[in-house]
């Protein structure tokens, strides 16, 4: 599995740096993430539960960070093991000054293995960038909230998207 | 793994408080048509299993100006409604007599495309999601609902229970691109809905199915619409800005190069026809 993408954030790179490499950030961003601990001085494992349509399930995820050249670049080796198989993989991002924003760009390559590996490569792909794409998503918008004025700063969350209205129907 | 529990709740809050109960284990499964295809390949390994036929989520409702469809409703009564026009059309050109038999309107906003026809056809009409769960409910516009390839705003102990839709005002169309004319994945699937005052757009929806991760709005072919008459150059520009709005991927059916070319050319065909219509109607 090859995916790839990008990302534009209105924040400096040193703290866009800081908030990948950041294990409290990243349980916040990363879509069904559960929990996520420090087992090591550049290594985490954490829990996802994913409701997907015609899938439900947790998967335990071990990171490293590795070949990490702040606030440049990182590596990321890590797997991810549930019921319906295993992934295992690298992602590499590279940040690059735009401006007063943070240009991030961002490639991975992982093996997946057990029953998952019967689903179409290009649908597999399309869910992990899809993922990935809503964990940067969330993570621009704590960014931008941090670098924001107090007064005009909506609530934080961590969720990629808001309910409008909330009470009884 | 197999099935080891298979729950069939007969009412809303039953199924609520076993949502409550299980959480992140417990895999909902309304008409089946995504769920069962993944459980019998033994890509999908649930352990337990919530069927939702019985729990009461299958009716379609007039209140004023909405309809209230439930959650489970099939495709097949979304085809024998007539309240709304477009969703009977949508529903005309999705799957077959027995998927639409099986499969829900809940369900189609979880299909992941080139699936989600019924989706696009809700998204054109401005319809919410009515999610509930033991803690209480809340209401979702579906563009938000919907928040990237196969991922909604769902959380563990959610259901979908309701699509609440207001009833279309003005000219709509449904138009599907396949391979086949029948029972065929969408290369596109384009839904319009326009308000027009004495021939000028006034407001305009236009939401493409199987060209992104979810179905999709096409802003600037809306914004080159609204506030102009359905004349040719117009039309050719909202054709072209719905191409550049769409966001389409590779896949067995089609490659992304041909899906954008296609939204071009049936955006153009999709809004020449409501132009011909409401013309004659003017006339």
């Amino acid at each position: 599995m090859n995916v790839s993408g990008s990302h534009r954030f209105a924040a400096p790179r040193a703290s866009v740096f800081a908030a990948i490499c950041d294990p409290a950030t990243l349980m916040a961003v990363i879509p069904g993430c559960e929990a996520v601990q420090q087992t090591g001085p550049a290594a985490y494992e954490g829990r996802i539960a994913l409701r997907l349509p015609g899938a439900v399930g947790s998967y335990r995820t071990s990171v490293r960070l590795v070949d990490v050249a702040a606030p440049h670049r990182a590596g990321m080796e890590g797997d991810v093991v549930g019921a319906m198989g295993s992934i295992r993989g690298r992602a590499d991002f590279v940040l690059r000054d735009a401006g007063d924003a943070t240009e991030l760009t961002w490639r991975g390559d992982a093996v997946i293995q057990g029953p998952l590996a019967r689903l179409d490569s290009r649908f597999a792909e399309r869910l992990a960038e899809s993922l990935i794409d809503q964990g940067l998503r969330a993570l621009a918008a704590r960014l931008e909230l941090a670098t924001a004025p107090l007064a005009t700063a909506p609530l934080a969350t961590g969720r990629a998207t808001q309910a409008i209205t909330e009470g009884p129907e | 793994m197999t099935v080891t529990s298979y729950f069939l709740p007969a009412s809303m809050p039953d199924a609520l408080a076993l949502l409550d109960a299980h959480g992140p284990d417990l895999l909902v499964m309304a008409g089946g048509t995504v769920a069962m295809p993944l459980i019998n390949e033994g890509i999908s390994l649930p352990r337990l299993v919530m069927g939702l036929r019985h729990a009461g989520l299958d009716g379609i409702e007039r209140v004023g100006d909405e309809l209230h469809i439930g959650a489970t409703a099939t495709l097949t009564s979304l085809l024998e409604q007539r309240e709304s026009i477009l969703l009977r059309s949508a529903a005309a050109r999705t799957g077959s007599w027995s998927i639409r038999n099986m499969g829900t309107v809940g369900g189609n906003l979880f299909t992941p495309p080139p699936g989600g026809d019924i989706a696009t056809a809700l998204l054109a009409l401005d319809a919410r999601v009515v999610v509930r769960s033991a803690r209480g409910s809340r209401t979702v516009p579906l563009g938000a609902f919907q928040t990237g390839f196969m991922t909604v705003d769902l959380r563990p102990d959610e259901l979908v229970t309701s699509i609440v839709v207001p009833l279309d005002t003005g000219p709509v169309t449904f138009l599907k691109v396949g391979r086949k004319h029948a029972n065929t994945p969408a290369v596109v699937s384009i839904a319009i809905h326009l308000a027009l005052d004495a021939g000028t757009v006034t407001a305009a929806r236009i939401a493409l199915g199987a060209v992104g991760p979810h179905p999709l709005r096409a802003p600037r072919a809306e914004a080159a619409i609204t506030g102009a008459r359905l004349e040719a150059p117009t039309i050719d520009a909202a054709a072209a800005a719905a191409a550049a709005d769409s966001n389409p991927f590779d896949d067995a059916v089609a490659s992304a190069w041909y899906r954008r070319r296609m939204v071009e050319v049936h955006v153009r065909r999709a809004l020449t026809e409501l132009a011909a219509r409401t013309t004659g109607r003017d006339e």
